[in-house]
């Protein structure tokens, strides 16, 4: 499809859900399904996947999102999730939003006041789905993305990912995928230990400091290359060589090579070399040639304190 | 059978009295003498190595399709230095062994360096007459420092490459030469398709060339000057004690090498080093987070790093700020590295001959100058990690930047002062550092107390007297003579007076002492 066609299309779209939401939006807090957003329209996920998974088991399929929603955000996000001092508005986020910030633990934050902060999310999948459900039908997302249900990766181009990841990725959250800080106590978190959605919909929604990556910067195809190289290749680096230090690059090897390589070379020096000053104990040790007997322990701290006869030689 | 080949050489070569004197040759013994080796012994793993890699490495930049068997880079435009490298880490058997030994034997090499180094100036072994080896090895540690970062950036990965680009900057920011010079040095702009293959030359043949004349020296100049010794019992200016070249020396020396080895081995086979196939090729819009040269040029990366925004203009010219801290920097310290002979001299106003080590407090000066100065570089070291070391310790980037900034200034200040108080201290107690010699309370049937001195113990902080008083002009007297010597091993034995007539069936192993002159 040509971009201006896509481009018409989302238009269109739009304002369809725009025109709609203005009709229907007070029904949709009393039960009305909601249709995550357009987001399906352009990068080819398919956005009613929501909807096909919605599975009511009380009676009205949002009151549990609801609950939910009252109970762990609205204090800080308003109870219409129209945002407040702390926290800013929900309304139209997207799908992937809500999903991203819950399941990663950033939300809840731990105290009003504190940084998000990757921890063990609060919710399940479950409540995680129903939050979402309840905070998207609140308001039409306006072309932003909804969970990638279906996420599929087994044929994504890791080589063509790994260049992406390279040029996009890397200069913050390092070519290994082992985070760092940035200025002013940002910080680009590692990849690892995150699931192939949320680095779709870190990707796709820009949580944070972390620029958006919409698709006019990078196609669908080119995201789930990237996810695919994250998940396969960052995740599960092939590994040859040994033990992997951090993949923090050259100064934690430098670390090894002087504290392990010298070092234990010079360990072998104190063992191969004497300790003394070629000065064996006089006619005591004759036949020791001083590296091994009993001398060697006590030559030790003799050696390494350096001159014993000193005072000796300037008498 | 052997003696018959030797008479064959010998009969056509003479080296018999030579050979005989080398054999002789004695090398006095402590285990800090040793470190100077580790970097030879490295600089051998790095040569034998380093053959290995350019059997097939392909220095060159010119992009291919990698089609090797990395699967996440299949299918890519890669320079084929890339795709070499590559290919012989996971295509060669042994290879990737081969690179990390090879690798991590260069980290070894240049910090052997640095600590024999720390070694030569702490003791004070640089002094005359040694000036002139003393600039033999520093020149060695620079071309270790530039030959590791040749080295380093062969592979075209995107990490070294990142590097050669900041090399290129720094180069470019020389006043008045600074464009000329870049342009000179990489064959135009960058990045250009001339890097990899000067590198290479250079890496491989030019630079290691050198090392090799410069090292025969630094190791001719040793053999001609003979070794420094610690003071101690009988050891004077005018002598040398310690252990002859064979058979002694040679073997605990080749025990080294093979322990030197051993390390790097067990090194490579356990520990990763450089996975460039993680960072992909260096293309140069792509940059990666995290990214600091080898721990040898970490110093100038830290200070590159921490250096303030400062740019001084004047007659209409702009001095580009990378200056100070990359190119003055290096240049003042090692300049001042290679005159410090001559610099201490004129401040010590001392300009007598010393062939006794100086023991570190002895020196208190010196050594607080020294670490002071040490302490500097491995702040700048510790600065080259500033983004590494605000991620692990969860704090703002700019408190660590600014936080190194104070440190290289104050850790220096703060140093000097507690290396001088500790050498003083350590100077007003005689025996600091010593096992103190034991008391033994007794207490008597009346129940009184007393005290006697423990029985004597080797190590102990007991004067002696020297019971080996020796005419000087003897060849060879056995200090400490080995087990094979049998005798009165302390007695004072004549040897006959060329060392040519020496009986070759005596043993020489054991601690000897001949005159200082004796060539």
């Amino acid at each position: 499809m040509t971009a201006s066609h896509a481009l018409l299309r989302r238009a269109l779209l739009s304002f369809a859900l725009l025109v709609s939401a203005s009709f229907v939006g007070t029904f949709l807090l009393g039960g009305g399904r909601a249709e995550v957003s357009g987001s399906g329209s352009s990068n080819g996920v398919n956005a009613a996947s929501l909807t096909s998974q919605d599975s009511p088991a009380t009676g009205s399929p949002l009151a549990a999102g609801r609950t939910l929603f009252v109970q762990n955000c609205s204090s800080c996000h308003g109870i219409d999730a129209s945002g407040g001092n702390r926290a800013p508005p929900l309304l139209g986020v997207g799908g992937a939003t809500v999903d991203l910030w819950l399941s990663s633990g950033w939300m809840p934050l731990a105290e009003p006041t504190a940084e998000p902060e990757r921890k063990p999310a609060r919710f399940d999948r479950t409540e995680v789905l129903e939050i979402v459900r309840y905070v998207t039908s609140l308001a039409p997302s306006f072309g932003n993305p909804g969970i990638p249900f279906g996420l599929d990766i087994s044929h994504a181009n890791v080589a063509e990912g790994f260049s992406m990841f390279a040029l996009n990725c890397a200069p913050c959250h390092t070519i290994t995928g082992a985070g760092d800080a940035l200025a002013d106590g940002i910080q680009a978190p590692p990849l690892h230990g995150v699931t192939k959605t949320m680095v779709w919909e870190a990707v796709r929604t820009g949580p944070g400091n972390m620029p958006r990556f919409g698709p006019g910067t990078l196609s669908s195809a080119q995201v789930v290359d990237i996810v695919g190289y994250v998940v396969k290749n960052i995740q599960h680096p092939f590994s040859p060589g040994g033990l992997s230090l951090g993949g923090v690059g050259p100064v934690a090897e430098g670390f090894v090579g002087l504290f392990v390589g010298v070092g234990a070379c010079l360990l072998a020096a104190l063992w191969v070399g004497d300790r003394t000053e070629n000065e064996e104990e006089g006619g005591e040790q004759d036949g020791d040639d001083g590296h091994d007997g009993p001398e060697s322990a006590d030559g030790h701290e003799d050696g390494l304190g350096g001159d014993d006869h000193r005072e000796l030689e300037h008498a | 059978m052997i003696d018959a080949l030797f008479n064959w050489f010998d009969e056509r070569l003479g080296i018999s009295g030579s050979g005989r004197k080398m054999l002789n040759k004695i090398f006095p013994d402590h285990w800090s003498f040793l470190i100077g080796e580790i970097a030879l012994y490295s600089f051998i793993v790095l040569l034998g190595t380093g053959v290995f890699l350019t059997l097939y490495f392909v220095p060159s930049s010119k992009e291919v399709i990698y089609e090797g068997s990395y699967a996440p880079l299949r299918g890519q435009p890669v320079s084929e230095a890339f795709a070499s490298t590559l290919n012989l880490s996971f295509a060669v058997r042994g290879g990737l062994l081969m690179r990390q030994m090879h690798h991590w034997s260069a980290n070894i090499f240049v910090g052997s360096i640095v600590v024999h180094m720390l070694r030569i100036f702490f003791t004070g072994a640089f002094r005359k007459p040694r000036e002139l080896n003393w600039i033999v090895g520093s020149t060695l540690l620079i071309l270790a420092i530039f030959n590791g970062f040749l080295g380093y950036s062969l592979p075209d990965d995107l990490v070294s490459g990142t590097g050669i680009r900041i090399s290129f900057s720094i180069v470019e920011s020389i006043p008045l030469i600074g464009s000329y010079a870049a342009f000179f040095l990489f064959g135009g702009n960058f990045p250009g398709n001339a890097i990899i293959p000067r590198f290479f030359i250079l890496h491989v043949l030019v630079l290691p060339a050198v090392i090799v004349g410069l090292l025969s020296a630094h190791l001719g100049m040793l053999v001609r000057q003979k070794h420094t010794q610690f003071p101690g019992r009988g050891n004077t200016p005018r002598n040398v004690v310690g252990a002859p070249l064979w058979p002694t020396f040679v073997a605990k020396t080749t025990g080294f090498m093979f322990l030197t080895v051993a390390v790097t081995g067990v090194l490579s086979a356990f520990f990763q080093i450089n996975p460039v196939w993680l960072y992909g090729p260096y293309v140069p819009y792509k940059v990666s987070y995290a990214v600091q040269p080898d721990w040898y040029m970490g110093w100038l990366d830290g200070a590159l790093r921490i250096m303030p925004s400062w740019e001084i203009v004047g007659f209409g010219h702009m001095i580009p700020n990378v200056f100070f801290p990359a190119i003055l920097l290096p240049g003042i310290t090692f300049g001042v590295l290679q005159m410090w002979p001559f610099i201490e001299a004129r401040l010590t106003h001392d300009h007598a001959e010393h062939q006794i080590l100086d023991r570190p407090r002895d020196r208190p000066k010196r050594t607080a100058f020294g670490a002071a100065v040490f302490s500097f570089y491995f702040v700048l070291f510790g600065a080259s990690a500033t983004d590494v070391l605000a991620n692990y310790l969860s704090i703002s980037l700019n408190v660590v930047l600014t936080s190194f900034r104070f440190l290289a200034i104050a850790v220096p200040l703060i140093v000097f002062p507690v290396t001088y108080r500790i050498c003083k201290e350590m100077q007003s107690v005689p025996t600091a550092g010593k096992r103190k010699r034991a008391n033994v309370v007794l207490r008597s049937a009346e129940g009184g107390y007393s005290t006697v001195r423990a029985e004597e113990r080797p190590g102990d902080a007991v004067p002696r007297v020297d019971p080996l008083p020796l005419d000087e002009d003897l060849q060879f007297v056995p200090v400490m003579a080995g087990v094979l010597a049998g005798g009165d091993v302390l007695a004072e034995e004549t040897q006959p007076e060329s060392p040519a007539e020496v009986d070759s069936d005596r043993p020489r192993s054991g601690i000897f002492r001949i005159p200082r002159n004796y060539r």
